[in-house]
């Protein structure tokens, strides 16, 4: 991004200079880079803000050109905010009807049998890969599989999903995956939406301008095809080329040794913070298949009261609803704390933490 | 606006009491202990939508009054016992006071406590909500 900023800065996509040629290529040789690394190719990746942006994509190019009063939208108590309140807004709009799946909350997971009554005769199944909350990862394949059965479009939220698995969007065959690139050492303020071709093609423009144009005249304009229909304005060229090194950076890695590393420190930590009176854990850390994040709450100290504990500590600690409030209702909870672990943590952080929330505990409980 | 020197009363020991704590989480145990003194509670029966402090990141919700000489009365009440504990020493500060009185306060009791500073800013800001809510229902009680 410095390289960009300092040796190239320009806009991409417009005039015929060296620079802008060079702003050009960076960016989509990011993109091309980004796609490979989600196992598919570049003609399906659109770069939006963020997973956030890539759902309202969706439910704006192509649930309103495909969607009608009788259609049914699949969601779980599980999703964000943001793969909730589309959904909700667009019932308001057309009258989509919204089916909500409930998690068991004794093994927090979805009740698939819920599921399974859920998806008869629903056009579209929004379900996030992992959630954000309780870590625990979803049956993604059994949902692909029986949605598809159904006759359903799959959207896939994978803003926590992507920093702990590889996801291959050609080989798990959701239609649309929703990603985030700042929870995966990339820069805030991008992302994308991965969209099968086939599906591309039946959406129309969320925004209009800028890159997506291909002429205007006083009677009339028409746009680019493919994902240059949905890059409207300057493309984010600094952040994608961040997020493209991001991948490349992560490309040394094997997904499988960063998740284990992740879940031995979760597990861990989990394990021993179970032993500390008071101490709730929602979720189930010590799952081979769950990510970093370990939500509890104490019996007695505040979330908001223990956070601020825990940073005077040196912990940097999520607090609130995590803008999952339906899933905070099914727990009947009002907000938890959550520690999330990756790549950069260590055992001796974990051991730090333990140490310190037991002295927390101690003295304000 | 109160000067240092125009605190009132009940104010200038709680200041000198947290001046001497050695670090911010001895002024966090200090809060909390204020947060069981509190003198006029709120209930969380009691806490409705109208009387919310909008901003805060926890629930917190105020009630002010006179009682019946004219003077001031808060009733607060929070979940989190940090903001409890602030609203305690807010209302030690003002109860009794006149509303023209708590309408001329400074917040500043808080940065000179240093509490504020150790607050999160939305924290801090919360915190500043609350006392803007209660010189607000003070200006409609003069």
């Amino acid at each position: 991004m410095s390289n960009y900023y300092e040796q190239y800065n320009s806009n991409a996509h417009r005039a015929n200079h060296t620079l802008a040629d060079e702003a050009t290529t960076a960016l989509e040789m990011a993109r091309k880079n980004i796609a490979n690394f989600f196992g598919t190719n570049p003609d399906q990746l659109i770069y939006t803000s963020g997973a956030t942006e890539a759902i309202n994509l969706v439910a704006f190019s192509w649930a309103r050109q495909n969607l009608s009063k009788d259609d049914i939208v699949v969601l779980t108590e599980m999703e964000h905010h943001a793969d909730i309140v589309p959904w909700q807004q667009l019932s308001k709009e057309i009258g989509i009807e919204v089916r909500y799946v409930p998690i068991d909350t004794e093994t927090f997971s979805l009740d698939m049998d819920a599921f399974s009554v859920a998806v008869s005769g629903a056009s579209l199944v929004c379900v996030v890969h992992t959630s954000n909350v309780l870590g625990v990862r979803n049956p993604i394949e059994e949902i692909i599989q029986l949605s598809h059965s159904s006759g359903a479009k799959v959207l896939l939220d994978c803003a926590q999903g992507a920093p702990h698995e590889k996801i291959s969007f050609d080989v798990m065959d959701a239609d649309f995956v929703a990603i985030s690139a700042h929870k995966m050492a990339g820069p805030t303020g991008i992302g994308c939406l991965l969209v099968k071709k086939s599906i591309m093609e039946k959406m129309a423009p969320f925004m209009t301008g800028g890159s997506m144009i291909r002429t205007v005249t006083t009677e009339g304009s028409t746009f680019q095809e493919g994902h240059a229909m949905f890059e409207t304005g300057t493309p984010r060229i600094a952040e994608a080329i961040g997020w493209g090194a991001a991948v490349e950076w992560l490309d040394k890695f094997e997904m499988t040794d960063i998740h284990s590393h992740v879940q031995e420190l979760a597990s861990w930590t989990a394990g021993e913070m179970r032993k500390i009176p008071g101490i709730r854990i929602y979720g189930n850390p010590e799952d081979r298949e769950g990510s970093g994040a370990v939500s509890f709450l104490h019996d007695s100290i505040q979330s908001l009261d223990l956070a601020l504990f825990l940073d005077e500590g040196g912990f940097a600690v999520r607090t609130g609803h995590h803008c999952a409030q339906p899933l905070m209702d099914a727990l009947n909870v009002p907000s938890t704390n959550r520690i999330s672990f990756w790549i950069y943590n260590t055992m001796d952080e974990a051991k730090m933490f333990i140490e310190y929330l037991n002295y927390v505990v101690e003295r304000f409980s | 606006m109160t000067s240092e020197n125009d605190w009132p009363d009940s104010l200038i020991p709680i200041i000198e009491e947290f001046k001497d704590c050695f670090d911010s989480m001895d002024r966090y145990e200090l809060l909390f202990d204020y947060a069981k003194k509190h003198p006029t509670p709120l209930p969380p029966s009691k806490w409705t939508e109208s009387n919310q402090i909008v901003g805060c990141q926890s629930r917190a919700h105020v009630e002010c009054n006179l009682d019946e000489d004219g003077n001031f009365i808060m009733k607060g009440g929070a979940d989190a016992q940090i903001v409890q504990g602030l609203m305690a020493i807010t209302a030690i500060a003002v109860n009794g006071l006149s509303p023209t009185r708590v309408s001329q306060l400074s917040p500043e009791y808080a940065n000179v406590m240093g509490i504020q500073s150790s607050l999160t800013p939305s924290r801090a800001n919360g915190f500043l909500n609350m006392f803007k809510r209660i010189q607000e229902e003070a200006i409609k009680l003069s």
